[in-house]
């Protein structure tokens, strides 16, 4: 992780000179995605014994970094690495359940906005592939069978949608509040319902679709030149 | 509009447009499932095994109506222990967690029960002598994963080179499935393992696995227990479904879960109104289940290896000891299969015990004999509600399991370890998670 994040910090500084604009988002993300859902509520429902529940996978953080090529148009394109964090804890009579959920998403985007028309306003499609890391902790420690800490992982595609409006602070620098629509149809996650249910295929897919939604505040260095 | 309200308005607008569908996905959302059924019915469930119990534990917990009809004169099915043989308790059936990550593996840590590792080392009977290791890695059967064939494990142990002096060793592995290696399928017995999941670490309770069940899920259900009681027929023709056992008594249920050992579906004890379609009764009979015994052999003294693997007569015996707080050697010979079936044939348990000794006595020159104490013979096999040790996968079986499990007009539905589709057949959580399945698909039912 600290390897990708240097590297790519290191991409924008030499190509900043190329670049029309470099963003730094953060946000909080709304999560659903179905057969995670599943796998939880069984959990839920197979372990009576469990009086606080395992929260669903729905609230995270996430933090994004979108570098802008130069462009004379009004549709610009870029590229976009974002990661999210979601956690799921449930606290009972000695146990404590703490999932991890941590994703990446590497994408294209296409970036529009047009001063004169739509004012501040930008909006952005990106495209995108996603993928994910999910540990189970127990009782504050790794949950380790067979000598290795319980986890799963995702990979698949998503599409989203980002509306934002410039606020002009600085010269080259602007932020902008801005909502954001994703929408991943396939994520391929074989092992998700092992490590939340310990079981394998019996209450949810080995894929899941996944819907999202963002809001936060983006922050912009604009090259004017 | 000015610049301000432009940005005042969108913003009302975006966060709005995400917050109240936000807002209403979360309330949507229930962190589990089918808690608010106005199911007032009520559930009979046949059999009180692991997966028995474990549905009436979950049925408890909605607050359900049931009640569990239990052939025998005890409930736990091939759960039990024995007192008194040694300065600790011995688990007459399921004996061995196997792995942790599995829902008894979460009980466990949630009632902080007890267990240890059992990392013991094997030594092997081979070519009459005990031996550390095999001259071939045996695992090399397990690596395989592509292109294996639909025929015996026995036979495909043959054709990966494994000759008549493995015999007793490949046994073994087949018995540790609960079947005889001629009769078991080396592609289903892999292919099925495929989905296990739940660790490769043995664990033994320092009580017993009985002690666990009876402690932690019997407590809250056992009046909704009748022992005793042998259900002769199943009529689901009408809206209610009405079950008569041996003594000509009726009992009625909107709803049935069937967690009977497969043996008793194979060997149609229970008649259905109207009778099963071939299918079903075609699927139980591809699901196998063999003989099976535990025998307990107490000593003087402890001359005996951790895990003696290849014997002629019992292919697996292990130290009951470990991971046991107390001092009595016991030595478990557990025998699966063909071994099991010829044992039992042999008519009664001192002959049985006779001839578990005299290959102790050949492996360690008499001693056996000479320090022999006692010993106590749990036969599975001639068990009349039980028949056998576990199921396994046949040759040529196919999706039995999938076809045996599937539920019969919303109104019977099927658990069992033998009716575990995700690789934990044979296992004490595999039958719970069917439990807890059928509970889920019967709930499913009523709400579709």
């Amino acid at each position: 992780m600290k390897n990708i994040l240097s590297i790519l910090i290191c991409f924008f500084c030499i190509t900043k000179i190329h670049a029309q604009e470099l963003k730094g988002d953060l946000s909080y993300q709304y999560m659903y995605a179905k057969q995670w859902d599943k796998a939880i509520q069984t959990y839920n429902f197979s372990r009576p014994t469990i009086t606080n529940k395992q929260p669903l996978f729905m609230h995270g953080a996430s933090i994004s970094l979108s570098y802008i090529f130069k462009s004379p148009k009004h549709l610009k394109h870029g590229i976009l690495l974002s990661y999210s964090n979601f956690y799921s804890k449930a606290t009972n009579l000695n146990s404590s359940n703490l999932l991890v959920l941590h994703f990446m998403k590497l994408g294209y985007l296409m970036h529009y906005e047009n001063t004169e028309k739509m004012k501040g306003l930008y909006i952005e499609a990106i495209f995108g592939a996603n993928s994910s890391a999910l540990y189970r902790n127990l009782n504050q420690s790794a949950f380790i069978y067979d000598d290795t800490h319980s986890k799963a992982f995702s990979i698949g595609a998503e599409a989203s949608l980002k509306i934002g409006y410039y606020i002009k602070l600085k010269n080259n620098f602007y932020i902008s509040p801005f909502v954001c629509f994703a929408y991943a149809p396939y994520v391929y996650s074989p092992n998700t319902e092992v490590v939340i249910n310990q079981t394998k295929s019996l209450s949810s897919k080995n894929w899941t679709s996944i819907l999202n939604t963002q809001i936060g505040m983006a922050f912009h260095f604009k090259n004017n030149q | 509009m000015n610049r301000l309200k432009f940005i005042k308005y969108s913003s009302i607008l975006s966060i709005g447009g995400m917050l109240i569908p936000s807002a209403f996905l979360s309330a949507c959302r229930k962190e589990s499932i089918l808690d608010d059924t106005s199911f007032t019915g009520k559930v009979i469930i046949i059999g009180a095994g692991a997966a028995g119990l474990y549905a009436g534990y979950i049925l408890k917990s909605k607050g359900i109506d049931f009640q569990i009809l239990e052939a025998s004169d005890t409930y736990g099915g091939r759960l039990g222990k024995v007192e008194g043989f040694a300065d600790y308790p011995l688990d007459l059936g399921a004996q061995w967690l196997h792995g942790q990550n599995n829902i008894i593996g979460d009980l466990i840590h949630q009632t902080n029960t007890k267990i240890t590792l059992d990392d013991s080392d094997e030594k092997f009977w081979f070519n009459n002598q005990l031996v550390n290791t095999l001259p071939k890695d045996i695992n090399a059967l397990f690596t395989r994963e592509e292109n294996v064939p639909d025929i015996s494990f026995k036979d495909f142990a043959i054709q990966e080179g494994f000759g008549s002096e493995y015999a007793n060793i490949v046994e073994n592995i087949a018995g540790d499935s609960g079947a005889a290696a001629s009769r078991i399928s080396a592609y289903w017995k892999i292919t099925e393992e495929e989905n296990w999941i739940s660790g490769d670490e043995d664990f033994k309770f320092q009580e017993t696995y009985f002690d666990f069940f009876d402690k932690h899920i019997v407590t809250s259900i056992r009046e909704h227990i009748s022992l005793n009681t042998i259900v002769n027929t199943i009529d689901y023709s009408k809206d209610k479904i009405e079950i008569t056992d041996s003594n000509n008594l009726k009992y009625t249920a909107d709803k049935v879960i069937i967690a009977v050992p497969i043996t008793i579906l194979k060997s149609s004890d229970i008649t259905f109104t109207p009778a099963l379609a071939t299918s079903k009764t075609t699927a139980f009979s591809k699901i196998g289940m063999d003989a099976g015994m535990k025998v307990f052999l107490k000593f003087s003294t402890n001359f005996y290896d951790e895990n003696i693997i290849g014997g002629s007569i019992c292919a697996a015996y292990a130290d009951e000891k470990i991971g046991k707080t107390g001092n009595s050697n016991v030595l478990l010979a557990f025998i699966m299969g063909d071994q099991a079936a010829h044992l039992t044939s042999l008519g009664s348990d001192s002959a049985i015990t006779n001839a578990l000794l005299q290959e102790l006595d050949e492996m360690y020159d008499g001693q056996a004999t000479a320090s022999f104490i006692s010993s106590y013979v749990q036969n599975w096999t001639t068990k009349p509600f039980i028949r056998g040790a576990y199921s396994y996968s046949t040759v040529g079986m196919g999706d039995a399991r999938k076809i045996a499990a599937e539920s019969i007009d919303k109104k019977i539905y099927f658990a069992g370890e033998a009716m575990n589709l995700n690789g934990h057949h044979q296992t004490v959580f595999g039958a719970a998670e069917t439990g807890y399945r059928e509970v889920m698909n019967l709930l499913n039912d009523l709400s579709s």
